[in-house]
């Protein structure tokens, strides 16, 4: 365990809804494991979606220039979960982007501490309408 | 007292517009009577116009001479001693091929280009002038300081901003400096009215940041900001041939795929094949992993945030002397009045005993050492995650407080001959790509598609992060051996990894 509470970072926020969105997809599925086809871009239009309705996902500021929304921030934290080893993307084509256990293992041991209830809340909701938004594998 | 009479500190663009004022003061601005040929070492002989030239003379671009492209990778490789004021050059020339590139391509393709092509006014002449003050706002070390002060609640604020958020500070910076009212009045009289240059400095500054109003012109912005710029092209070859790596970007075969397409709205920057970016993109990940990630290079990036950090934390002893008057890097701003030359290389140095300690480090190049290093072959447990790790690299109070529990757990001997600013925890951060605006058509009448599609961008980053990303703690090397047992245990209790030592060991020749 850390020695002190962790501020709650944006890659918290992702990595939190996707081992929500697995273990949703376990109750939905029954596979434990959670895969679905995306790139960045696909993450980019969900996350901006999902923004207009869910406040805990603010931390993802769009920019509003340019022909399509996007956040640098949600880019780069697809990055550092990726170089922290709580998703990876399979080969050939790196389509398909999978939760590691140890996304689990960091939200139910570091990330869940720092959340009150309602959060928890909004986390769930996000995580169910995440689903519905990728094709899993 | 009351609260009116409290001082309020000055906003960011007050304080850069006193930045500017100072860096004018003294300067006897003249009108260039003709235009000028610069012979680059990359490029050949670059041509600027006489407002280019007026610009290219002002203390704003003068300022980048002493500031170097690469901050301090020239100490593990010699000969990148090129500055950004080259680099400035290198992207207005470079913005201008890309800009005729598209109109030829538009020309033989039957398609409408749109854009005004005159060097002294209109759509060329903004593209080229947006290019040149592209980097007028990095300071001290380029972006080894930026790493610094980019965490600043100041430019948060602007990272919070839709406006601003895909903006790195160095972007914010400049374009503050180009808005700023001392710069602005000196562009009015010797550029527009001295030179006779139809400009916008409204338009400029935008362009900087990557944004145009017209979305028809929105490729322009692209030239200066996306995947692959002006910036890019200039920088990744430039920095390759200084460091000394057989490196390519093949220009011509990039610009030859350049065009511009319907997008959304907006006619956009896209490429008619992904094979140029792919070669951008190798050279840059070659770059990132051989140069500016290299370990010598992050342990003097380390080194200079122990100096800026006892400079902050001892701002009355040790402030740093500049042309009338000293900073102690309590903001952005302050990184802005000195370079790398007048840091480094003070006749007579400055600041307290550890400062004069660091600054003969440098002169010497006695550097810290690995202590540890962190990564998949180092560390036993590397796939449960190294979440709590990686978020140091946003957390420097966090890292503040690894590195003082390190030094806490010294013996007594060794903890009084070090201080916490000796113990250096490197978490660097990932390459990234601007994948918003990568865009492909294959053909002008093929539907614009993210590159994505063509090309697994993110496998980059996976496969680098996976093989090449390595965290490091960094000491002088007297008490290397001592820093790596106290630091062994620490980072256990904060990140949850278990290192393997001997591994560590080999890895850092300890």
């Amino acid at each position: 365990m850390a020695a002190t509470q962790q501020a709650l970072l944006p890659d918290h926020i992702l990595g939190a809804v996707l081992a929500l969105a697995e273990k949703e997809h376990a109750r939905q599925a029954g596979s434990e494991r959670l895969a679905f086809r995306s790139h960045d871009f696909h993450l980019q239009d969900i996350f901006s979606d999902l923004r207009k309705q869910y406040p805990i996902l603010k931390a993802f500021v769009f920019s509003e220039s340019g022909p399509q929304p996007y956040s640098p921030i949600l880019n780069e934290s697809v990055s550092r979960l990726q170089l922290s080893g709580l998703i990876g993307r399979e080969n050939p084509d790196y389509e398909v982007v999978f939760v590691r256990p140890a996304a689990n293992l960091f939200y139910d041991e570091v990330v869940k501490e720092s959340l009150d209830s309602s959060e928890i809340k909004q986390l769930d909701q996000i995580a169910v309408a995440f689903l519905s938004r990728v094709t899993t594998v | 007292m009351e609260n009116s009479s409290v001082p309020q500190s000055p906003t960011l663009a007050s304080r850069v517009n006193s930045f500017v004022e100072w860096l004018f003061d003294g300067f006897k601005p003249t009108v260039p009577k003709r235009p000028k040929v610069f012979n680059d070492a990359l490029l050949g002989n670059l041509l600027f116009a006489r407002h280019e030239v007026a610009v290219i003379d002002c203390p704003v671009l003068q300022r980048l001479r002493r500031i170097k492209q690469t901050g301090l990778v020239y100490y593990v490789f010699p000969t990148a001693t090129h500055t950004r004021f080259e680099h400035s050059l290198g992207v207005a020339t470079l913005a201008e091929r890309c800009f005729n590139a598209i109109r030829e391509r538009s020309h033989v393709e039957g398609t409408a280009f749109g854009a005004d092509g005159d060097r002294s006014r209109g759509d060329l002449a903004h593209l080229r002038m947006a290019a040149l003050l592209h980097d007028v706002g990095h300071g001290l070390c380029s972006h080894a300081s930026e790493q610094i002060y980019e965490l600043l609640s100041d430019l948060q604020e602007f990272r919070n901003d839709p406006e601003y958020v895909k903006n790195s500070p160095g972007e914010i910076l400049s374009y503050l400096i180009v808005k700023s009212p001392k710069f602005q009045a000196w562009f009015h009289e010797y550029v527009i009215q001295g030179c006779q240059a139809d400009l916008n400095l409204e338009r400029i500054s935008n362009l900087i940041l990557g944004r145009i109003d017209d979305p028809d012109k929105w490729f322009l912005a692209n030239i200066i900001s996306s995947a692959y710029d002006a910036d890019k092209l200039d920088y990744i070859a430039r920095d390759s041939r200084y460091c000394g790596l057989a490196l390519t970007v093949d220009l011509p075969r990039f610009l030859s795929m350049i065009s511009i397409a319907k997008y959304r709205d907006s006619r956009v920057l896209v490429l008619r094949n992904y094979v140029p970016l792919e070669q951008i993109l190798f050279s840059k990940m070659t770059l990132t992993g051989s140069v500016y990630q290299h370990q010598k290079v992050k342990c003097l990036d380390s080194m200079l945030r122990s100096m800026v950090g006892h400079i902050v934390d001892n701002a009355a002893q040790t402030p740093v002397p500049v042309r009338g008057r000293f900073i102690s890097f309590a903001d952005p701003v302050e990184y802005l009045y000195t370079t790398d030359d007048e840091f480094f290389w003070q006749p007579n140095g400055f600041g307290d005993g550890y400062i004069q300690t660091m600054l003969a480090r440098f002169r010497y190049r006695d550097l810290f050492v690995r202590c540890l290093e962190i990564s998949r072959r180092t560390v036993i447990n590397w796939d449960d995650g190294r979440q709590r790790l990686i978020d140091l690299n946003k957390q420097p109070y966090r890292l503040a407080e690894v590195e003082a529990e390190i030094h806490k757990g010294l013996s007594a001997n060794v903890r009084s001959t070090c201080g916490n600013h000796d113990i250096r925890l490197s978490v660097p951060g990932i390459p990234s790509i601007k994948t918003g605006d990568a865009l492909i058509q294959t053909s002008k009448d093929a539907d614009v598609e993210n590159i994505e599609r063509y090309f697994p961008l993110e496998q980059w980053t996976e496969a680098y992060g996976h093989n090449k990303w390595r965290s490091f703690i960094y000491a002088p090397k007297e008490i290397a051996a001592a820093v790596r047992d106290a630091a062994i245990p620490v980072l256990e209790k904060y990140t949850g990894l278990k290192m393997d030592a001997k591994k560590s060991n080999q890895a850092c020749h300890l």
